[in-house]
């Protein structure tokens, strides 16, 4: 087969990101910039007691957002819905502005990381069948649950025929998704890539981490001494890739260059990340190789920042020895919380927005960073630097890490 | 361009446990289908599947272990523990940095719906967090590399029918960058009654007179599906024991909705061409076509009206795999070994329940075993929602 061609340059030219603090990409860098966390109260399941209460809702009624018809929108779950708001948003960007052509979207194809796919529906579909039985349940809400489903949405509703393909590689799925799609178009295996990540909230996955014992009672404090765990959030995001020359050619915006991804696994434990941060180290140097840079050149990096005891510390550790303790990193999670399966693509479209605007998203609540957290972490407020790369972490349970590079867009 | 040496496989399959096994059943044409007894399936119109039995958990993980894995974690590091055995003895241990890609359709449903059945029954902050550390997809992944210190990238790719071949894409597309040496890749997947219950309902299901799967014949009323895993160790510094993976191809039918097949049958071939251009051949070149076709009556016609789209009257021998071990077999990952097996053997298998094709279907259906000159072998996927991907396997590395 055809192997990735390692000097094919490709090109961001779309972004569309949906989460707790904003709708699209205006909202949401509005909300960086002002230092203003979306993290509230848990209002999704009424009448469900969990052992704790807050979370990053984005608002119930996404409907009014979806670019389709009343009927075509039933038949799609949360996460779907979320997956074709985020994808709308990003196709819009790459098509506007300086592009003389369309992409070609017939050569585009969809790779997208989910956790929970329709998971949410999946839960009323159990909850109805274990009062009522069988045969009263409607089986039609659950045809989305496979994590497949944003994939095919999104192809469905933007009418894509490159091909479509799924990641459910846990938190790790949305990196692992774009680093994929980037492949495919080195490989010239399709033209266009709509990459990215989706996961709603949902109530397996809510009861799941609190059992874990790994949810913050208190919105997250990533890299804090007093730190607890995360902050459930969901939302989803996609970028539009491109082979540079072909982006040039169409005469589209380029927002940022991705570089390069590194992939590794801790082969560790099913949940905890390895207590030296091995594997976030081996896909952290991954990336820089794939990129062609050394680790100085490394201006700012887009932590996985959880939140949690183990990951905060291995983190730190793997972040130091792939890269140095004195480039600034944070947490963008202290913003909207963990989005799971989406968070890969989320806190790319952040650091895309980083490099464009040459503005570091600050580390929300860092009162007093933990005693093994000794990096600068960019607490409080956000930070004017000069950024040429930038490094976006993204690790999930099976310890499965990816780590992916992005580059200024020359002007 | 590459072509990537399959070196090992493992298999835990209905009727089969252990590539012999498995090559046994498939020259026998023995079909694994049979009457559900796993759950109740009265009410429903379907009753049959392709189960697996016989298998011995404990025969391959230490009992410790075997508490913290979910029924497809099982299958899963069974698989990849036999299939790393395969090729032991053919060659060296694989290195700390061998990657992993598996595929699951529907992946931990089953287990999910246990974690639901504890939060109803105990509350939502007494379930079980085991289950819940068992309800990502990825976690057979997960086991595997434990299991074996494989340090390399690991991914778990859901796409409906096309699970495992998309899964199998991205480990050769690795292997090609030189990310890794080698790669364990393959599928997994779990029959369920939820799983079960819905497909039976939305008319999915083979049922009535006809309960057996019989893609591509004329009486097909829907398909069987089936379970288990399988695994195939990849590997750029050794030669095969089985075949090459030499190219692939994806595209997507546009006029497909989210959970059904279209009736535009360019894509697939578009998708055929793409992966044969891919491994550097010409349609010519394809001596057999390992089928997607799973006995619905909308994705065989589909499929067959493609071959005959793309290679015309030359179009090589068909075999259909599923009604021996059922749609969603290990992620779709048994139909990529049957075609490895039968290029690795010069064999073209049977394709049990084929009796005759629809009116105006021209492509020859193998319906009984037989020697063959198989040099290369097309394998497609055409899944529910769209999506295709196609893979060609190879007898020689070059």
């Amino acid at each position: 087969m055809r192997k990735p061609d390692p000097s094919t340059r490709i090109a961001v030219t779309g972004a569309g990101i949906i989460c707790s603090i904003g709708r699209n990409k205006a909202e949401v860098w509005q909300s960086i910039r002002e230092s203003r966390a979306g993290i509230g109260e848990l209002t999704r399941f009424p009448g469900e007691t969990f052992p704790t209460t807050i979370a990053a809702e984005v608002e119930p009624e996404v409907e009014p957002m979806l670019p389709v018809a009343a009927r075509e929108a039933k038949r799609l779950s949360r996460t779907d819905r979320l997956a074709v708001i985020a994808a709308a948003e990003a196709l819009r960007q790459a098509n506007d502005g300086t592009a003389t052509a369309p992409l070609p979207l017939e050569r585009a194809i969809v790779s997208t990381g989910s956790s929970t796919g329709g998971l949410l529906e999946g839960e009323d579909y159990y909850f109805r069948r274990l009062v009522r039985g069988r045969r009263r349940a409607p089986a039609s809400r659950v045809l989305q649950q496979p994590t497949s489903g944003p994939s095919d949405a999104v192809a469905q509703v933007f009418r894509l025929g490159g091909g479509v393909i799924s990641n459910a590689t846990a938190c790790a799925s949305a990196g692992a998704a774009i680093g994929m799609a980037a492949d495919y178009l080195r490989s010239r295996h399709a033209d266009v890539a709509v990459a990215g990540g989706s996961d709603a909230l949902c109530r397996l996955t809510y009861s799941g981490f609190n059992v874990l014992q790994a949810v913050d009672p208190e919105p997250c404090s990533p890299f804090g001494a007093e730190r607890k765990g995360i902050t459930l959030g969901e939302g989803a995001a996609y970028l539009i890739l491109e082979r540079w020359d072909d982006a040039i050619a169409r005469g589209a915006t380029i927002l940022a260059e991705l570089c390069g991804y590194g992939a590794s696994c801790d082969a560790h434990h099913p949940t905890a990340p390895a207590e030296d941060g091995r594997g976030a180290e081996t896909a952290m140097r991954g990336a820089l190789c794939e990129g062609g840079v050394g680790a100085e050149a490394i201006d700012y990096v887009n932590a996985h920042g959880t939140g949690t005891m183990l990951n905060d510390s291995a983190e730190t550790k793997a972040i130091m020895a792939a890269v140095g303790s004195a480039t600034p990193v944070s947490s963008s999670k202290s913003y909207f919380g963990h989005t799971l399966g989406a968070s890969g693509a989320i806190e790319a479209v952040i650091s895309v927005l980083a490099l464009q605007e040459q503005l570091a998203p600050p580390t929300l609540r860092l009162q007093k960073p933990a005693d093994d957290c000794t990096l600068d972490y960019i607490p409080h407020t956000p930070r004017p630097m000069r950024m040429t790369n930038v490094l976006s972490n993204t690790f999930g349970f099976g310890g499965s890490n990816v780590s992916i590079l992005f580059r200024r867009a020359e002007t | 361009m590459s072509r990537i040496a399959v070196t090992g496989i493992g298999v835990v399959a209905p009727g089969a446990i252990g590539v012999e096994a498995f090559r046994e059943l498939l020259a026998a044409g023995r079909s694994a289908v049979g009457p559900v007894d796993r759950f109740d399936t009265s009410g429903l119109g379907a009753h049959q599947a392709a189960l697996i039995r016989d298998f011995k958990p404990r025969d391959f993980i230490a009992p410790m272990k075997l508490r913290r894995m979910n029924t497809l974690s099982r299958y899963a590091v069974a698989a990849a523990k036999l299939a790393l055995q395969d090729c032991d003895a053919a060659g060296t241990p694989l290195p700390d940095d061998t990657g992993v890609a598996l595929g699951t359709s529907f992946g931990p449903v089953q287990t999910s719906v246990d974690y639901m059945q504890e939060y109803v029954e105990k509350g939502a902050a007494l379930a079980p967090p085991q289950l819940f550390a068992e309800s990502v997809a990825n976690a057979p992944g997960s086991h595997i590399a434990i299991e074996h210190g494989f340090r390399g990238f690991n991914v778990t790719v859901t796409q409906r029918e096309s699970s495992a071949l998309a899964a199998a894409m991205y480990a050769a597309s690795q292997l090609a960058k030189g990310s890794a040496r080698a790669a364990l890749t393959g599928g997994v997947e779990e029959v369920n009654e939820m799983i079960f219950s819905v497909l039976d309902r939305i008319g999915a299901l083979a049922r009535g007179e006809h309960q057996e799967a019989r893609p591509f014949d004329r009486c097909r009323s829907g398909m069987v599906i089936g379970e288990g895993a399988a695994a195939l160790v990849l590997d750029t510094q050794t030669a095969a024991k089985y075949g090459y993976l030499s190219g692939f191809g994806i595209a997507r039918d546009t006029t497909a909705t989210i959970s059904d097949w279209g009736d535009d049958h360019r894509a697939a071939a578009a998708a055929m061409r793409a992966a044969i251009e891919d491994a550097e051949l010409t349609p010519g070149d394809v001596d057999a076509i390992y089928a997607s076709a799973n006995s619905t009556r909308k994705a065989d016609r589909l499929e067959w009206r493609a071959i005959e789209a793309l290679f015309g009257d030359d179009a090589p021998p068909v075999v259909a795999t599923k009604s021996y071990f059922g749609e969603y077999a290990a992620g779709g990952a048994l139909q990529l070994v049957a075609a490895l097996l039968a290029v690795a053997d010069q064999t073209l298998h049977a394709s049990p329940g084929f009796e005759a094709g629809e009116d105006g279907m021209r492509i020859e259906v193998v319906r009984a075993r037989r020697p063959a000159a198989l040099r290369h072998v097309l394998v497609n996927s055409l899944s529910a929602g769209g999506g295709i991907v196609c893979a060609v396997v190879s007898r020689e590395a070059a």
